[in-house]
């Protein structure tokens, strides 16, 4: 039991330096994931996950029905589930491809990192749903509105997309043209995946 | 005491120069350049890159940039 809890700890702490090291030092960071990754800071990602979900299942289902909400919660999480192992896997597959013998488990829990930026913004949409509901008018106050709006996103964006590239260096130690050639072979599955997501209703932004 | 500094070195050494350098011909130095200012606090640049993006796409599509936003707002 003490066991078990000195690991919890020991992974909270890991995790918490990794989030920080992301912000500060994505670079340095990424190298420490891949090589020193411990697999129970993957729990940190499912668990600020699920407080998520939680959320925005209360926001959308917005009245007092378990069985409702239950179903939104699990369908958002099996929808994320989904597309971090199709992602990892993708890359996996693709890295094969290049003679990269990277494990699956490394991968998915690099790539599951790059999901920081993802729940960030998400969760702060889903709160401005609540404070600022949309539609947006096209009056000042609007227009500033949008654009603060669209400067967070196209932050977090850069973040993410920052991170994606260091899982691919990182991961597989391939050089650019390698790398962008993964990204390529990945970009049709995961686009698929998306509007998959999209029709069922699960996410409207794709939640990658 | 020495002989484990000098391991945690040569360890550290070895991780650090795992990677080869990329090398892009022509544009190495560009390339240089930008991954530079990513890799420790990139938080400036990447507030700086999107407050470009936000004012092209107010100059491209005017106050339509709000219907982009309610569109945003509804996809959590």
């Amino acid at each position: 039991m003490m066991d078990r809890i000195s690991s919890v700890v020991v992974d909270s702490v890991a995790f918490s330096r990794t989030v920080v090291g992301l912000m500060t030092r994505p670079y340095e960071t990424y190298r420490r994931i891949v090589h020193h990754g411990r697999p129970g800071e993957f729990l940190g990602i499912a668990f600020l996950a699920a407080v998520y979900f939680a959320l925005a299942s209360l926001i959308k289902v917005a009245a007092f029905r378990p069985f409702l909400f239950t179903e939104q919660f699990i369908s958002l999480f099996m929808g994320a589930v989904s597309g971090v192992l199709i992602s990892a896997g993708m890359l996996r597959l693709a890295g094969r491809f290049f003679g990269s013998a990277t494990t699956f488990h490394a991968l998915l829990l690099a790539w599951s990192y790059t999901l920081l930026p993802t729940v960030l913004w998400f969760f702060s949409t889903s709160l401005l749903y609540v404070v600022l509901p949309p539609p947006r008018t096209t009056s000042a106050p609007g227009v500033i509105f949008s654009l603060l709006f669209i400067v967070f996103s196209a932050t977090l964006l850069w973040w993410k997309i920052t991170l994606a590239y260091l899982v691919l260096r990182f991961g597989f130690k391939f050089d650019l043209k390698r790398n962008i050639i993964v990204a390529i072979i990945c970009a049709p599955v995961l686009a698929a995946w998306s509007i998959l997501m999209y029709k069922w209703g699960i996410f409207k932004v794709p939640f990658l | 005491m020495k002989d484990a500094t000098y391991e945690k070195f040569v360890k550290r050494w070895e991780e650090v120069t795992e990677l080869p350098p990329q090398t892009l011909g022509p544009f190495t130095g560009f390339y240089k350049f930008l991954t530079k200012r990513f890799k420790v606090m990139p938080w400036p640049w990447f507030v700086g890159m999107s407050v470009l993006f936000a004012a092209a796409l107010y100059l491209l599509l005017g106050s339509t940039i709000t219907l982009l936003t309610s569109i945003l707002q509804k996809g959590f």
